[in-house]
């Protein structure tokens, strides 16, 4: 009997110490999405991809976040690291971060473009992954909230491996693109460090309005080439608002933010006519984007529509090989399953100005239908 | 030399009054005094939906919270109200 009874409190004590929390937690969490799109003639379901992201929380100062983007394209699974990084909290008002992380070069790559988060199926105009601005990048960041009063302020201050020059000297990178600034390639090609941060102000008490400014600065030009003293300057200046509105009965969400990028001048070859020419080396896109939500209507299913509209525009040098000047226009009619599960309809169209006028011929139609669907985890 | 003593001066006088706008940073009364109920609802949709409270947790939320402190540059005060709201209501 007492065998039996220590067995009982053995086992109920490894159990009661099996429900204790600790300090370390671990969460998966992700979103995914998939869809259908209409372009032209051409009808096909997309996507079928997700995005988990790890979270590992070490200690109350210490956190690991990571995020893999594994995706099916013609005919394979493509797996790519967002970012892996580890954060440590200094005190209240400050965070350090080390690893590959989501530069806070803006909001939209930063916060906005996971598929249950963007009001839309596609990314602005520019706001891709060959855009004007980096999304991601190794190296290390300070961050932080700091309350002002009634307001209240964020602040972000990073040195990172930077943008790399194509100076169209590596056969593997387009030659036609010199000029052009490559992202996020692991390795630095220089020992210059760029430097870049983001401030952003909360003006009202509700936190219903935030005005941010980012800057990034260093040499993108490969040591020991003729190109190693070429630098940028990356900017962006974004905007959001987001307020229940009563004459609507709703929710109004603003958001727009406008990334440009200076190059220093440079000579490259001309793979077309043999010439070394220059230009002008400055490129830019911008979005605004406004989205309503009928959150106070007397129905459940008017309560779970959205309706979206967006506008965008690139810019890439006039001179340069890969020049170009594109506008696009995007609306939208989302139904809200749930708050992070969403049906998105959506239809574009972009005009690609500079292409059109060179007469170019057999381009894809620039109009397109979608539909996804897309849930976060 | 000269350009050293300036810098360090620029330097000195930079971090100076950066200690002084830290030291001076705090929320207002009404600010400090707001319920986690009213910070989700405030915080959580400058970028997305706010979440359910049944979606997590206890232990998730704390992870959670966690995660979005760095994510959204919210302060520790913030999170600790919103999590305690959360793990209340789920």
């Amino acid at each position: 009997m007492r065998k039996v009874l220590l067995i009982l409190v053995l086992c109920t004590a490894m159990l009661s110490a099996q429900e204790k929390p600790g300090e370390s937690r671990f969460l998966l969490r992700g979103y995914a999405h998939s869809g259908v799109e209409v372009r032209g003639d051409e009808t096909t379901f997309v996507g079928g991809s997700f995005n988990p992201i790890f979270l590992w929380r070490q200690s109350d100062k210490l956190l690991f976040e990571a995020e893999l983007e594994v995706e099916y394209e013609n005919g394979e699974t493509l797996i790519g690291l967002e970012y892996a990084n580890m954060s440590y909290i200094i005190n209240d008002y400050a965070t350090l971060r080390l690893g590959k992380f989501l530069l806070p070069f803006g909001t939209f790559a930063a916060k906005l473009h996971p598929a249950w988060i963007n009001r839309l199926s596609s990314k602005p105009l520019g706001f891709g992954h060959d855009g004007v601005g980096p999304a991601r990048d190794l190296g290390v960041e300070l961050r932080g909230g700091i309350p002002l009063g009634e307001a209240k302020m964020t602040y972000s201050v990073y040195m990172i491996n930077g943008p790399a020059l194509n100076d169209g000297t590596n056969p593997n990178v387009e030659p036609e693109e010199a000029g052009m600034l490559l992202y996020d390639l692991g390795e630095d090609n220089n020992n210059n460090k760029a430097i870049g941060g983001r401030v952003s102000f909360l003006p009202l008490s509700n936190s219903s309005m935030e005005i941010g400014f980012s800057g990034l600065y260093g040499k993108v030009g490969s040591v020991e080439s003729k190109y190693e003293d070429v630098a940028a300057l990356l900017y962006a200046v974004d905007f959001s608002y987001v307020s229940k509105v009563s004459f609507l009965s709703g929710v109004v969400d603003i958001k727009a933010q406008l990334n440009g990028v200076r190059v220093d001048d440079a000579s490259y070859f001309n793979v077309e006519d043999s010439s070394n020419y220059s230009f002008s080396n400055q490129s830019s896109a911008y979005y605004v984007q406004m989205s309503y939500r009928p959150v106070n209507m007397s129905t459940d299913f008017l309560n779970s529509l959205e309706f979206v509209g967006r506008y965008s525009e690139l810019s890439f040098p006039e001179g340069a090989l890969w020049t170009s000047d594109q506008t696009q226009y995007a609306f939208g009619l989302n139904y809200w399953v749930d708050w992070r599960t969403v049906v998105k309809l959506s239809y574009q169209f972009a005009d690609t100005g500079a292409h059109e006028s060179e007469g170019e011929e057999g381009e894809a139609s620039n109009d397109a239908i979608f539909l996804h669907w897309a849930f976060g985890f | 030399m000269k350009v050293k003593h300036v810098k360090l001066f620029l330097v000195s006088v930079s971090l100076f009054f950066g200690a002084l706008f830290l030291a001076s940073c705090t929320p207002s009364q009404a600010q400090a005094s707001k319920p986690g109920a009213l910070l989700w609802g405030e915080n959580c949709v400058r970028c997305h939906n706010a979440p359910s409270p049944s979606a997590f947790s206890d232990s998730q939320w704390e992870v959670v919270g966690k995660h979005m402190r760095i994510r959204a540059s919210l302060t520790a005060d913030e999170v600790d109200k919103i999590v305690e709201f959360l793990k209340m209501a789920n």
